[in-house]
């Protein structure tokens, strides 16, 4: 809201410095957000709250200012020059929705003498950024900034049968607006219509037709309030939002409607104007003033300080408030009409706590009390998630949740992205249905500013519409290419692959106990086939990992490969994570057997992992598989697999021959189920190290 | 002899043929055993012929054969990558072990190993520290959804229907009643309907709004709700608690000032700003707080009595506080970071810098 402290001084008597005014009114809230020096006028731009539409004109920040410095305001009188004619004569005013229009005053100025504003009232005019039209529109929109009553002029010679009649559109029925809108009204609008057709949109904006014009004499001032909830359904609907609408909506003061239409119609009488007698005042309702009651008490417990009863009768008299001691401590409080923010004690304290200064209540820390804790167990998980991730090289990353069709059809996820209604642009128009996108976008940047290695998690909300209604589930997303660190070198070149990034999600898997897990060879539309395997906890896939497919790596101009992987950690989390249980330390010696085994090349590791473990053999405490070779001395159609086996027993030494046995064993369930080979030489003791 | 001596070169060849064709560790092992094997390694074998010949050509046989082993010994150590072996050792480990030959020219001051480390997002590790300060305070953390409903985003806040303060609040909108939450309030009400006071969390989420990306702006941000619900909590213990707060969190020198503002929530309401540490406020100029010495950080207030009554919490009883706090807007004061955008940039040149911090 735009002040001019010329303007303000209207209302006081004594001359207010502007640093004392800026500063009286930032303690109280309104603060100053702009300053504009214009021909000896200070301008600010005061921060108003939409709970405040009092605060929207000159007359309501004098109020706040008054009470704040514990000043009074000037009293001003808006002399008519009346006719004997009395304007209901002239003009029949009808409210036909009362709900919709509480209060509708009205007066008539005839004779006006229509043509260019004095300097004075261009000045007002022109500091609140607006043009000077004529001194009719003027000094509505004067009107309007003094004291935030919006107000509208009609000429009377163009209003059929000289009706105002405030009712709803009918269907089909059309307005011609002031700002050359053509609108084509609803039956849930209020509007102000002559004997046939509608002049105004009411509260939004006036018609072209009934518009004052050089050639109009005879002014019908409409100051009325309408129903806030109606005003600013109607301006979304027809998309005009004017300074008329903009208070409407936030709340007039129902109080005021007969003053704001003697003010302009006093102005008016400069012009040649002359009044006709008993302006037109229709209130269908009573009106009644707001009652609250106020504690004395209550202000302390909530403000934690007490402030001085005098103070408080003090400030909501200054405020314009009806304040009165029913018994000690207990004030009946009644509501000025324009303050539409005030309905509970909790606003009177409010009011009581903005005068008496945020600045003069103390700062205390609260006692430490024991409060029950609030778990929250997916959120506590997901973050025992982020070291691991850490440890092993991923950067975390926070990508923007949404997406778009582009990126949607790119990656093909099978879920059905949530749209959103009202986008800010078409890169946005959706939520992502996978944090994968969001991972090579951010790969392919990083690599384009030249960093080599890239390994990167996030872990977010993927969003996807269901037959039951919307979803959101935290999902982890994770991402490697390039290298897997500097070159080192100790280290040498380590690049990113696929078991690298198999490693960390076996790795997270078992740190956080979710076993027995597994993985199974799956397809993805956004791996490349071949490259991808799906996780699985018991029967449930809990997400994939595999080869970024070429046509999104091409969609983004990344040359090199990426590997990359997305776990449900909702579905994750949701499963029981197999129960912690110490194991005491063994305390008799392992046998160490690494066994290097001929493979044919169609048999899966995983499968001779589980046909071991299949065997429960309770001596064998753990394997290993430790080398991978194929070469000149194996045949071509196998490979070497080098395990290493672990044996103890829990209570005594073992015996050669029972290791030798339990290795037999392995050794004949793998060769009947695939044909495994025991390699020439290919078991070593590493208790002795000899063949 | 000279057979000898040149089987000893045929084998130094052959050695190096190998080493040459060995691609991995496993066949670097296979050529150590056929070599080195205690009991058929080609020059163990050469050193029980040794034992057969007269001393002399024992001497000058036996340096030939011992050249042999170092030259087998110290290349296989040497394809390994950086230079190290593997061994396997007496008790079955595998050890890593300083190659024999080079011990004595070690040079020590080459760089030593450095293991990857992921950093974590500058906004998590911010949202961090405000949660330990808090957690200190008995406060427990919890998430909530993103995707809400216009009654606990809006009308169990006390946001009636059609208000224009929710234009406050630019809202993307899923639904009819659905749409992304505009703050973390909406948890307020959730954990209030579920827990009965007293009642100390914080609730740190994605919030969005419907606002184009510039410098200052974003569609998606980081916000943290706190909320206090107990007897007899009052506005001096939320001034107390936040001052407290900003002070550890941003270090005590820092000013705090309360002001009136609206939300519809909380009553009285409070707007809270923090000292400019860069100009205070002496510099017109300044990119921070633009000469007012003071810069808008979080929302607050006392829980407005409606909001209590519509969670079933009776609001003579009880009372509380809450503020909402922009982790984004936060951090780049902390760390005078001018572009919101460079958060979601995910430039791992600026993510990673932050957790040397
Ligand atoms: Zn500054």
């Amino acid at each position: 809201m735009k002040i001019s402290l010329d303007w303000l001084s209207e209302y006081f008597d004594a001359d207010i410095p502007a640093s004392q005014i800026i500063q009286a009114l930032e303690r109280i809230g309104l603060m100053v957000e702009g300053r504009e020096e214009k021909e000896g006028d200070v301008i600010l731009e005061i921060e108003t709250y939409s709970n405040r539409p009092d605060t929207l004109g000159h007359l309501g920040m004098a109020r706040e200012l008054a009470a704040a410095l514990g000043l009074s305001l000037k009293e001003r009188r808006w002399p008519l020059s009346e006719l004997s004619t009395r304007t209901a004569d002239l003009v029949d005013v009808q409210i036909w929705d009362d709900n919709l229009c509480p209060r509708y005053c009205g007066a008539l100025v005839k004779g006006v003498k229509v043509g260019p504003s004095p300097a004075w009232l261009r000045k007002r005019i022109e500091s609140m950024g607006l043009n000077s039209i004529n001194n009719v529109v003027d000094i509505t929109n004067y009107v309007l900034f003094s004291t935030s009553q919006p107000i509208h002029a009609f000429d009377l010679g163009k209003v059929g049968g000289a009706k105002v009649i405030i009712r709803r559109a009918k269907k089909g029925e059309r307005l011609l607006c002031l700002d050359g809108t053509d609108l084509t009204l609803a039956p849930d609008m209020l509007v102000i219509a002559d004997e046939t057709k509608p002049i105004a949109l009411a509260g939004v904006i006036g018609g072209q037709e009934s518009a004052v014009t050089e050639t109009t004499t005879d002014v019908f001032i409409e100051s009325a309030t309408f129903d806030p909830v109606s005003v600013r359904k109607t301006r979304k609907a027809v998309g005009l939002q004017t300074d008329a609408s903009y208070r409407f909506e936030r709340g007039a003061d129902i109080g005021f409607a007969p003053q704001a239409a003697v003010m302009a119609a006093s102005l008016l009488t400069a012009f040649g104007g002359r009044v006709c007698e008993v302006p037109v005042d229709v209130c269908p309702l009573p009106l009644k003033k707001k009652g609250v009651v106020l504690r004395h008490r209550r202000i302390t417990d909530l403000l934690g300080v007490e402030v001085d009863p005098d103070f408080i009768q003090r400030t909501f008299r200054a405020l314009g408030f009806d304040i009165e001691s029913k018994q000690p401590g207990i004030w009946q409080v009644r509501v000025p009409t324009w303050r539409v923010d005030i309905e509970r004690e909790a606003d009177l304290i409010e009011e009581a706590a903005r005068f008496f200064g945020y600045d003069n209540i103390p700062a205390v820390v609260p006692p430490l009390q024991v409060v029950d804790p609030i778990p929250d167990k997916i959120r506590q998980t997901s973050r025992q998630i982020r070291p691991l991730l850490f440890h092993y090289g991923f950067n975390e990353v926070i990508d923007f949740s949404f997406s778009d069709a582009e990126r949607e059809s790119l990656w093909t996820t099978g879920l059905e992205p949530i749209e959103i209604r009202n986008p800010i642009s078409i890169r946005t128009s959706l939520l992502r249905t996978t944090l994968l996108g969001g991972l090579v976008e951010t790969a392919a940047w990083n690599r384009n500013r030249g960093l080599d290695a890239i390994q990167i998690f996030e872990i977010g909300k993927v969003y996807f519409r269901e037959e039951q209604g919307f979803k959101e589930r935290l999902s982890l997303g994770m991402l490697s290419t390039g290298m897997r660190d500097e070159p080192h070198w100790r280290t040498g070149r380590r690049e990113a692959d696929f078991y690298a990034l198999k490693g960390t999600c076996e790795a997270l898997l078992r740190q956080l106990r979710y076993e027995p897990f597994s993985f199974e060879r799956a397809d993805r539309p956004f791996f490349e086939p071949g490259s991808c395997l799906a996780l699985a906890l018991k029967e449930d896939k809990l997400g994939c990992l595999g080869r970024v497919a070429e046509r999104i790596r091409a969609a983004l101009d990344l040359k090199q490969p990426v590997w990359a992987a997305e776990i449900d950690l909702d579905l994750l989390f949701g499963k029981q994570p197999r129960p912690f249980a110490y194991q005491p330390v063994a305390k008799y010696p392992s046998i160490i057997r690494d066994v290097s085994l001929l493979v044919p090349r169609d048999v899966a590791y995983q499968d001779i992992r589980q046909a071991v473990e299949k065997l429960r053999l309770p001596i064998l405490e753990d394997v290993r598989l430790i080398d991978r070779y194929s070469g000149e001395s194996v045949p071509q159609d196998r490979i070497s697999l080098l395990f290493r086996f672990v044996y103890r027993h829990l209570r005594k030494t073992l015996l050669a021959e029972e290791v030798e046995r339990a290795e037999q064993q392995i050794l004949s369930q793998l060769k009947r189920n695939f044909g495994v080979q025991l390699r020439e030489g290919g078991q070593i003791d590493n208790r002795t190290g000899k063949n | 002899m000279k057979t000898l001596e040149s089987r000893i070169g045929a084998l130094k060849t052959k050695f190096d043929e190998s080493l040459a064709g060995a691609t991995d560790a496993g066949a670097l092992e296979e050529l150590r055993n056929e070599f080195l094997s205690r009991k058929r390694g080609r020059v163990t074998l050469l050193f029980e012929e040794l034992k057969s010949l007269p001393p002399e050509e024992k001497r000058s046989f036996g340096r030939l054969v011992n050249e042999l082993k170092a030259h087998v010994q110290k290349n296989l150590a040497v394809s390994l990558k950086g230079s190290i072996r593997i061994k396997s050792g007496a008790k079955g480990k595998l050890t890593v072990i300083e190659d024999d030959a080079d011990r004595d020219q070690v040079d020590l001051t080459l760089p030593g190993e450095t293991l990857p480390w992921g950093a974590p997002h500058p906004v998590m590790l911010f949202l961090e520290e405000i949660e330990r300060i808090f957690e200190t305070m008995g406060f427990s953390v919890a998430e909530g959804p993103e995707i809400e409903t216009d009654y606990y985003n809006f009308e169990a806040l006390n946001f009636p229907p059609h208000h224009p303060a929710r234009d406050d609040w630019d809202t993307l909108y899923l639904g009819e009643n659905l749409l992304l939450r505009t703050h973390t309030s909406p948890m307020q009400v959730r954990v209030m309907e579920k827990h009965k006071p007293p009642i100390r969390i914080i609730v740190p989420g994605k919030v969005y709004r419907r606002e184009a990306i510039d410098p200052t702006h974003l569609p998606m941000f980081y916000q943290v709700e706190g909320l206090l619900v107990d007897e007899g909590v009052t506005f001096a213990h939320l001034k107390g608690t936040l001052d407290l707060f900003l002070k550890r969190l941003l270090g005590d020198k820092i000013g705090t000032r309360f002001r009136p503002s609206f939300f519809p929530f909380t009553e009285p309401s409070a707007e809270v700003d923090i000292s400019c540490l860069i100009c205070s406020g002496r510099d017109q100029a300044c990119p921070v707080c633009g000469g007012t010495g003071w810069k808008e950080l979080l929302g607050a207030g006392m829980i407005n009595p409606q909001v209590l009554k519509n969670v079933n919490i009776d609001p003579e009883r009880y009372s509380g506080w809450a503020f909402g706090l922009g982790i984004e807007r936060a951090a780049m004061f902390c760390y005078q970071i001018a572009d919101m955008r460079t958060f979601y940039e995910n430039d791992l040149r600026f993510t990673r810098q932050f957790f040397l911090k």
